[in-house]
């Protein structure tokens, strides 16, 4: 039993050296029962890998410092950091596959437009606050971390059985200083300077959040702008001039939308993230710094390698003692 | 339709899917970091359902709530939102009261972009104007904020009460500019204004161009029936004016206008208080600096001028500032004009050539010397009293003042040049007038300049010309523009000093005329030049002279009008059977109207019949006839048309 558990152990570790090796901040395991019983029906695990033993969820930081400090249009191009999450979480899949002999899959970050409005065909975000490497937030369940601030998920299902995680024990939302501005103002700093005013909720008595509110689609609206082609197809159908019709589809930021459509760059803007330029945790997180990250992460690889390596030394002795 | 779902089924039902679609979250408390299944449960509609589980909830299939919900998405879906976000430089944060869509602020009504569109210039000229200079991005207000600023204290208006500083100025005009946009003025509405040469016009005019609305000028002899066109074709939607106009109730017939009209909103009269059912415009102004957030650009009309042209109804000339400021712009150094000038128009600000002149004196930060009405005494007066410098006139303005012999007992010494314009302009008037004020001023300048509402201040004379040149020459071609003389018979180019219609293309002329293809189609040749009418010469050295018109218009005391309508009236009468009005010379006004008639059998008519026949019907009294002549036969053509030129002869 003992080495079967750290047999087990072993191939985590192997796992999260792996992704932290390729650049991923946090990783964890979600508890597959929990899924189960709280995904809706049809967004379950099980409803894509039938035989899924494991839910692997990776964290990749969010943009550089630079990218906060950058204008708020520069921020929504280039903030977020996503595809990076998906290119460690496809090489996992491959790794363990290859190294273990496990199906795994990367699981797709999409929409599943069968299922309804902003309906995902899994939930990443669920994948991660269940694996324990992100708690919701005030600002509209964006996922945060206490050591690395704000991330982008990507998830990996496979047949290999590895040990869950647990949930956070904590939600570091609201940060004090969010709770301080809330009790004089009635909003936190997330609330406040939403350009859309998407974001209301409150605070409780144990300062924590009692109620958040989010008004997705006003949020979509701001940034995701491939929402705006139908509409754009549609403003082009009923156009009253030429010079609406064209505008509507020749019209600068509207261009933009074809050019990325074109030369198939996946970065479309994602979210605006003025919620999380003005957010404590993202801002102070101590991991969150990719300068400090930087040099925290070369000790963590070297940890988690030797971790590995000690593993795998012990699992080979456990095979020759057998 | 898709899945039996009908318009109704989106309407009913659209609302409340949308609102339990993720499109709409709300969580409580922290249920799945908890594990709190029961919790997870009881608040799952909250956090968002899929369309499955929407359809199970209120009883419709799953696909048909998608169609219920991508309707409605559609109808709730601004796409213009991530301006919020570009508005976001530079480390700013989002502040509400700080952010308005350039769709709130950018508004442009249907009528204001009905002057928008009359604006067509080719394309190679335009390119050509911007890479020279002539065009650049100025606005009237632009010059002014641009004085207030760096010479705050300097003269920019004397009139009759007192003296404005241009940041007094300044100050004046945002106070109206205020005034203006609260009562919901906005960019491209046409603001029509019937006033003197007075303070208020001033103040009027910036204030309606500092927002960017456009100001339509109407002449002070106009009344009833020429207002009423004016104000319709406009579809202006204010009218700033007097309450009255010597035996002219103006407050009154703009308000039975405005009664009548769908475009017409507001009447402002001067003064402190208003006739009822108008709005003073003392009580508009409101102190502090406008906030403008579609502000007008050098492209921008800004101008609506009218010209009598040759059709019986007046043309909409709209002028843009690139045109119209340009020009004056790039008069300055040609005029040598500088801040210390001073300079007086005797012509009407409703006329182009008063607002040029206006115009090159403020974009030389120089002061303009305001005569509210022209008197041959209060010209030479005021030109003694603020001593001015440069004067803006024409033949009959100069005319009456050396009949009255005031250029002989008032002191002109301060008059460095003087500029004629607004009518032909006979030399011996001219020659008086400069050796009577060189008696004053020694090296004092004069010099005609040409223009017309469409073409603006086209040629005018220079300093470096021959000394006799102004005696009979409008000079060469103005900073921006050509001229070129072509024969009527084949439209070919005539080589200098020969006689032919004179056409002018550059920076300084019109667009083209509003709401007036008829018009527009004959306007302009295909590569710009816009044909005048006018019969002229260019010599050698491209100087040019009028030598006579195409056109039947007549021009008293410059201001021009088209006689057609006026012999259309007569005509009407039962006495009348044929009648033709022709310019007859006059040594004060250049041109007075005679009118030639021929009667019914044994019918009798006289001058007075005729004025009382014109004044019932409302017809501005320059118009009206100064001869009767009867005749026993009209001369005509072999296609029944009237020869007016065997007329004149007569004369
Ligand atoms: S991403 Fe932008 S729009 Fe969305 S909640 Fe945050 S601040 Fe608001
Ligand atoms: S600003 Fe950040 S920490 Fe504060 S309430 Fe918002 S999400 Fe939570």
């Amino acid at each position: 039993m003992a080495n079967e558990k750290s047999n087990l152990e072993g191939l985590r570790k192997a796992c999260e050296a792996y992704v932290k090796k390729k650049g991923a901040l946090a990783f964890g395991l979600a508890n597959i029962e929990t899924l189960e019983r709280t995904a809706p029906e049809g967004s379950r695990p099980s409803d894509m890998l039938p035989k899924v033993k494991s839910v692997i969820s990776i964290g990749v930081g969010g943009g550089t410092r630079g990218s906060w400090s950058a204008d708020a249009k520069t921020l929504a191009y280039i903030g977020d950091t996503e595809t990076m999450a998906y290119r460690i979480a496809y090489g996992l899949a491959f790794y363990i596959e290859a190294k273990f002999g496990y199906r795994a899959i990367f699981v797709p970050p999409d929409m599943d437009p069968e299922k309804g409005a902003r309906v995902p065909m899994q939930s990443l975000k669920l994948h991660a606050e269940v694996a324990g490497i992100g708690a919701r937030s005030m600002a509209g369940d964006i996922l945060l971390h206490p050591e690395y601030g704000m991330m982008y998920y990507a998830s990996v299902f496979t047949e290999m059985k590895m040990p869950p995680d647990q949930p956070m024990a904590d939600n570091p939302c609201p940060h004090p200083s969010c709770v301080q501005l809330y009790r004089k103002s009635g909003q936190t700093p997330c609330m406040r300077f939403c350009p859309v005013e998407c974001l209301s909720g409150s605070i409780g008595d144990d300062d924590q959040v009692e109620e958040m509110h989010y008004d997705a689609h006003a949020c979509a609206e701001m940034s995701q702008q491939y929402e705006a082609i139908p509409s754009i197809l549609l403003d082009t159908l009923d156009a009253k001039d030429p010079i609406e019709r064209g505008m509507a589809l020749h019209g600068p930021e509207n261009q933009v939308i074809w050019y990325k459509l074109s030369v198939g760059a996946g970065e479309l803007l994602s979210l605006c993230y003025e919620c999380m330029r003005v957010c404590p945790i993202t801002q102070t997180a101590p991991m969150a710094n990719p300068v400090a990250r930087g040099a925290g992460m070369r000790q963590k690889i070297v940890e988690a390698e030797a971790a590995a390596r000690t593993e795998h030394a012990i699992e080979q002795d456990s095979h020759k003692e057998n | 339709m898709a899945y039996g779902v009908t318009q109704q089924m989106i309407d009913t039902f659209g609302e409340i899917v949308f609102k339990l679609s993720l499109n709409k979250q709300i969580r409580r408390g922290d249920p799945v970091r908890k594990l709190d299944f029961s919790a997870i449960e009881a608040t799952r509609e909250e956090s968002g359902l899929t369309d499955k589980e929407i359809a199970e909830r209120i009883g419709l299939l799953p696909e048909q709530v998608s169609v219920v919900r991508v309707f409605t998405e559609r109808k709730h879906h601004k796409i213009d939102q991530h301006r919020r976000l570009y508005h976001l430089g530079g480390g700013k944060r989002w502040k509400k009261e700080a952010y308005r869509s350039p769709a709130e602020r950018l508004q442009f009504r249907e009528d204001a972009m009905m002057i928008r569109k009359a604006i067509k210039f080719l394309p190679e000229l335009a390119a050509r104007y911007i890479e020279k200079g002539y065009w650049i991005n100025e606005t009237l207000n632009g010059h002014l904020i641009n004085y207030a600023h760096i010479t705050p204290d300097a003269l920019a208006i004397i009139h009759p009460e007192g003296e404005l500083s241009y940041k007094h100025l300044k100050d004046s005009v945002d106070e109206l500019t205020n005034g203006l946009m609260k009562i919901g003025l906005t960019k491209g509405d046409v603001v029509a204004v019937q006033l003197p040469n007075t303070l208020e016009f001033i103040i009027s005019y910036f204030a309606i161009t500092a927002f960017g609305g456009v100001m339509q000028t109407i002449h002070m002899p106009y009344r009833d029936a020429d207002i009423k066109f004016l104000l319709t074709h406009s579809k202006a939607r204010a009218v700033i004016c007097l309450p009255a106009f010597k035996d002219f109730n103006t407050a009154k017939v703009m308000l039975s206008l405005k009664e009548k009209s769908d475009t017409l909103d507001h009447i402002i009269t001067i003064g402190e208080v208003s006739p009822k059912g108008t709005k003073a415009f003392e009580s508009l102004k409101i102190t502090g600096t406008p906030k403008i957030d579609n502000p007008p650009v050098g492209s921008d009309p800004f101008l609506l001028l009218y010209t009598s042209g040759t059709t019986s109804n007046p043309k909409g000339v709209p002028l843009t500032y690139q045109n119209m400021i340009g020009n004056a712009r790039l008069s300055v150094p040609e005029f040598h004009m500088t801040p210390a000038d001073r300079n007086i128009s005797a012509a009407p600000f409703s006329h182009l050539y008063g607002l040029y002149n206006f115009h090159v004196a403020l974009c030389a930060g120089a002061a303009n010397i305001l005569l509210p009405v022209f008197t041959p005494p209060d010209l030479a007066k005021t030109i003694e009293k603020t001593k001015a410098t440069t004067v803006f006139l024409g033949p009959p303005h100069a005319a009456s003042m050396i009949n009255a012999g005031l250029l002989d007992n008032h002191d002109f010494s301060s008059v460095r040049f003087s500029m004629f314009s607004g009518s032909t302009c006979p030399p011996s008037i001219l020659k008086t007038y400069r050796d009577k004020i060189s008696n004053h001023s020694d090296g004092t300048r004069i010099g005609q300049l040409w223009g017309m509402t469409e073409t603006a201040g086209a040629t005018f004379c220079r300093d470096d010309g021959p000394k006799d040149l102004a005696l009979k020459s409008a000079g060469p071609a103005a900073p921006g523009n050509e001229i070129r003389i072509v024969s009527a018979e084949n439209d070919e180019v005539i080589s200098a000093n020969t006689e032919g219609e004179l056409q002018v293309r550059g920076s300084s002329v019109f667009p083209g005329y509003l709401n007036n293809s008829e018009a527009n189609a004959d306007a302009f040749t295909v590569d710009g030049w816009f044909k005048t009418g006018d019969i002229a010469i260019i010599d050698e050295f491209g100087n040019l002279t009028i030598t006579g018109r195409t056109k039947d218009v007549i021009s008293r005391g410059g201001v021009k009008f088209n006689p057609a309508d006026i012999e259309d009236l007569i005509v009407s009468h039962p006495n009348v059977e044929q009648a033709a009005i022709v310019p007859m010379p006059d040594p004060i006004l250049g041109e007075k109207a005679c009118c030639f008639i021929t009667l019914i059998d044994n019918m009798t008519m006289t001058l007075e019949d005729l004025c009382n026949l014109l004044d019932s019907k409302k017809i501005a009294k320059n118009k009206w006839p100064e001869r009767l002549v009867i005749i026993d036969e009209m001369p005509l053509t072999p296609t029944r048309k009237i020869i007016k030129s065997k007329l004149i002869e007569k004369l």
